[in-house]
C-alpha cells in the first residue's frame, strides 16, 4: 500500500477518516448472499451491415448474454456500513437489486434479517401527485397504517428540505430533489437494512450532512446500510468496510482505507490510459482479497460449483478467467463461472504479465 | 456432488463457519399464496389511497380536469346514438336501439380497457416497483379499482343517456340491479387485467394481439346487434351465451330496457365466471411475482 501514497488523488482525502463509522466487532448477520449470478439476454445489433444479399435481408440482431454479477459471496454483519465500489457497468447497481429483493438472482440465494429497503436512482414515483401525497403513499406501499403514515409525513416533508416544492406535483421535481423525497420516505419508514444506489450523490451539501446523520442514527439503532457509488470519495468518507467490484465479480472485500487506496490507484492509472499498471494492480488486489472471499463463501466438504451455461453466448467472456486461472485450479473460487473454450484459450496467460487483453472498454 | 444450494444447507454452512443462521429469511423469492394475500390485506390502504388519487389526478393535465369523467361517455354515447340512430337506422324493428347499443357499448369498452392497458400496466409502474417492496398484485387491482371508480361516472352518464334520448327508457324498480351487475363486471374485469398484465409484461408484442382479441369479444358479445339474430346454430349460440361479458351486457340491457330481472342462468354464469377468471388471474399472476422488479426481459 506504500505505492498509493504517492498518488495526487489520493493525499487530498484523509481528514476525512476520522468520521468514519466504526462497525462492532461481534453483531449478528443481517445479509447473507451465496454464489449471487446475475444473466441478461439481450438482443445485439452488428453496428457494421453484412456483406452479400443474404446478410442484408438477415437481421443483424442476435440474442448474447450478459453477465451482470457472475457469483457474490457475501455476509455483512449488523452495525456495517458497507460501500460498494467500481466502475460504471461493473455490477454494483445490479448485485444491490438482488439484494434488496427487487430483482430475483439467476442463480445463488439471498438472505436477509429484515426487509431491505432500495433507495435508487429513478425518475419519479406518481409524477402527478404532490411531493407529500407520494411520501404518504410511500409510507403506504412500505405497509403502514393510515394513521402512522399520516403522522409521520410533516418530519418526512422537514427531512427531505423540499420546503414549499413539497406541495407541487412530483413531475416537477429534479432528480435532486425527487431522490431526497425518495430517501426521506425510506429513512422515515426506519428500516433495518438500508441500501442507497448513488441516490444521494445528486444532493446537495446540506442535504448530505443531514442524510449522513440519519444514515449514522440508524447504524446505531443496529441497522445495516450499503451504498453504491462509483467515485470513491463518496465511499470512503462514511463506510466503514468497501467492497470493489469488477465485471461482476468482488475484487477485494475489507477495510475502508485499503480498498479504495487499492480501487483509486487503479482508477487513477486506468484514467491516464496507463492500463497495464492498472490490471497490474488490479491484479495485485484479486491476490489479495482472496482471502476475504474465501472467508464469505459458504462451502460444505468437498464442495464445487459446476455450472453449465446454455446456449446463449456470452458478450463479453470473463475477463477475470486469465488472472483467476492460476487460483482456480488451485482452489474452488466462488462461482467460476467459466464460458465454454475460454478456459484452454487463456491457460497460457503468464502469472506475471498482466493480462491486457480482454479487458473490454472502461467508462 | 455436495453443493450449498438449499435454505437449509446455507444455514448449514453458516453454522459451520460459527456463525448464526437464525432471524435469516430468503429474500427475493414468492411468498406463498397465504402470505401473499395476508400481505396484500396489510397493504388495503396503499391500494385504496392510489386508486383513488389516480382517479382524480387522471385528467388533472387536461383544462376541463374531471369534468371529463362525465363528457367523455356522454360524447360517446351521443356519437353512437347519431351514427347508429339517425344516420344508419340500424336495428329497424328493434324496440330501442340506441339504448341497447349505447349499454353495449359502454360495458364493453370498460372491460376492454382492462385488457389491453393491462399489458404496460407494470412497465408504468416501475419507479413504484423499483422504489417499494410491496405485492405487485395491488398495482392491478389499484388500476382496476381506479377505473372502477370512473365506471361509476360512466353509469350514471349511461342511464341518463337513455332516458332522454328517445324512446326514452324510465328508470323502474329494476334499475337497482346495475349495481351488482356492474360490481360482477369489476371482478371480471380485474381477474382479466392481472392476466393480461402478467402476459404484457413477459411479452410486450401481446398488447397487439390482445387488441384484436379485444375486437373480437366484441362481436362475441353482441355489442352492437342482438346476436341470436345472426347465429341460428344452436352450438355457436350456446358458446356466445357462456361469455360472460355477453351476459352481463345482456343482463344490463334486461334490467335496464326491459325493467326485468334476468334468470337465474345469467346470473350463475357470469359470476361464476368472472369469480372463476379472478381466481385463475390471481394466481396466474401470483406465479411471477418475484421476477416483476426484473430489468430487463
Amino acid at each position: 500500500m506504500a505505492e498509493n501514497s504517492a498518488d495526487p488523488a489520493l493525499a487530498e482525502d484523509d481528514d476525512h477518516h476520522d468520521t468514519l463509522w466504526v462497525a462492532p466487532e461481534e453483531s449478528p448477520l443481517t445479509v447473507v448472499a451465496h454464489r449471487v449470478r446475475m444473466r441478461y439476454k439481450v438482443p445485439r445489433t452488428d453496428r457494421a451491415p453484412r456483406s452479400g444479399l443474404l446478410g442484408r435481408l438477415a437481421p443483424r440482431r442476435s440474442m448474447v448474454s450478459v453477465s451482470a454479477v457472475r457469483g457474490v459471496d457475501l455476509l455483512v454483519r449488523e452495525g456495517e456500513f458497507v460501500g460498494i465500489i467500481g466502475r460504471n457497468g461493473s455490477g454494483k447497481s445490479t448485485l444491490l437489486r438482488m439484494l434488496a429483493g427487487v430483482e430475483p438472482p439467476t442463480s445463488g440465494s439471498i438472505y436477509t434479517s429484515a426487509r431491505p429497503q432500495l433507495l435508487g436512482v429513478s425518475a419519479a414515483l406518481m409524477s402527478d401527485l404532490t411531493g407529500a401525497e407520494n411520501i404518504k403513499l410511500g409510507f403506504l406501499a412500505l405497509g403502514m397504517t393510515p394513521e402512522k403514515a399520516e403522522e409521520l409525513v410533516p418530519q418526512a416533508a422537514e427531512l427531505s428540505a423540499l420546503g414549499e416544492a413539497v406541495d407541487l406535483p412530483m413531475r416537477t421535481y429534479s432528480s435532486g430533489m425527487s431522490s431526497r423525497l425518495k430517501f426521506a420516505i425510506s429513512v422515515m419508514a426506519q428500516p433495518r437494512i438500508l441500501m442507497v444506489d448513488e441516490a444521494l450523490s445528486t444532493g446537495d451539501a446540506t442535504f448530505s450532512k443531514r442524510s449522513k446523520s440519519k444514515m449514522d442514527e440508524l447504524l446505531e439503532d443496529a441497522g445495516t446500510v450499503f451504498m453504491v457509488n462509483h467515485a470513491p470519495r463518496a465511499i470512503e468518507n462514511v463506510c466503514s468496510r468497501v467492497i470493489w467490484m469488477e465485471r461482476g465479480r468482488v475484487v477485494m472485500d475489507g477495510d475502508t482505507k485499503e480498498v479504495s487506496a487499492m480501487y483509486r490507484s487503479f482508477t487513477y492509472r486506468m484514467a491516464r490510459d496507463r492500463e497495464d499498471e492498472a490490471m497490474a494492480i488490479l491484479r495485485e488486489a484479486i491476490e489479495h482479497g482472496e482471502a476475504q472471499r474465501a472467508a464469505s463463501a459458504l462451502t460444505l466438504p468437498e464442495d464445487h460449483a459446476p455450472v453449465a451455461p446454455d446456449n446463449v453466448p456470452e458478450l463479453e467472456p470473463d475477463p477475470f478467467t486469465s488472472i483467476f486461472e492460476l487460483q482456480m485450479r488451485a482452489q474452488s473460487f466462488p462461482g467460476t463461472l467459466q464460458p465454454r473454450g475460454r478456459r484452454a484459450a487463456t491457460r497460457p496467460a503468464p502469472a506475471t504479465t498482466p493480462t491486457t487483453d480482454k479487458r473490454g472498454r472502461h467508462s | 456432488m455436495n453443493e450449498v444450494k438449499s435454505t437449509s444447507e446455507v444455514k448449514r454452512a453458516l453454522e459451520a463457519k460459527g456463525l448464526d443462521p437464525s432471524g435469516l429469511a430468503r429474500i427475493g423469492v414468492r411468498p406463498s399464496l397465504g402470505e401473499y394475500l395476508q400481505q396484500l390485506w396489510q397493504r388495503r390502504h396503499f391500494i385504496w389511497y392510489d386508486s383513488r388519487h389516480r382517479a382524480s389526478t387522471q385528467n388533472s393535465r387536461m383544462h376541463l380536469g374531471n369534468v371529463w369523467l362525465f363528457l367523455r361517455p356522454l360524447i360517446d354515447a351521443a356519437f353512437y346514438f347519431v351514427i347508429f340512430g339517425l344516420v344508419l337506422k340500424i336495428g329497424k324493428g328493434m324496440e330501442n336501439f340506441p339504448a341497447f347499443l349505447i349499454i353495449g357499448i359502454l360495458l364493453y369498452r370498460s372491460t376492454a380497457t382492462s385488457i389491453t392497458s393491462g399489458t404496460g400496466l407494470l412497465r408504468s409502474n416501475k419507479a413504484m416497483i423499483k422504489a417499494f417492496t410491496f405485492p405487485r398484485a395491488s398495482i392491478p387491482i389499484s388500476a382496476v379499482l381506479q377505473a372502477t371508480m370512473t365506471a361509476v361516472f360512466t353509469t350514471m352518464v349511461m342511464c341518463f343517456a337513455i332516458m332522454v334520448i328517445p324512446p326514452f327508457a324510465l328508470p323502474q324498480i329494476s334499475w337497482v340491479l346495475v349495481i351488482p351487475i356492474f360490481l360482477i363486471q369489476a371482478v371480471l374485469n380485474l381477474g382479466l387485467m392481472l392476466i393480461t398484465a402478467r402476459i404484457g409484461f413477459h411479452v410486450p408484442d401481446m398488447a397487439n394481439v390482445l387488441a384484436v382479441v379485444s375486437r373480437f369479444l366484441m362481436y362475441g358479445s353482441g355489442v352492437m346487434f342482438p346476436i341470436e339474430r345472426f347465429l341460428d346454430n344452436e352450438t355457436a349460440l350456446s358458446i356466445v351465451t357462456l361469455n360472460p361479458l355477453y351476459q352481463i351486457i345482456d343482463m344490463m340491457r334486461t334490467v335496464l330496457l326491459d325493467g326485468q330481472v334476468p334468470d337465474l342462468r345469467a346470473w350463475i354464469i357470469s359470476i361464476v365466471s368472472a369469480v372463476g377468471i379472478l381466481v385463475v388471474g390471481f394466481i396466474y399472476f401470483w406465479r411471477a411475482e418475484e421476477s416483476y422488479g426484473r430489468e430487463l426481459g
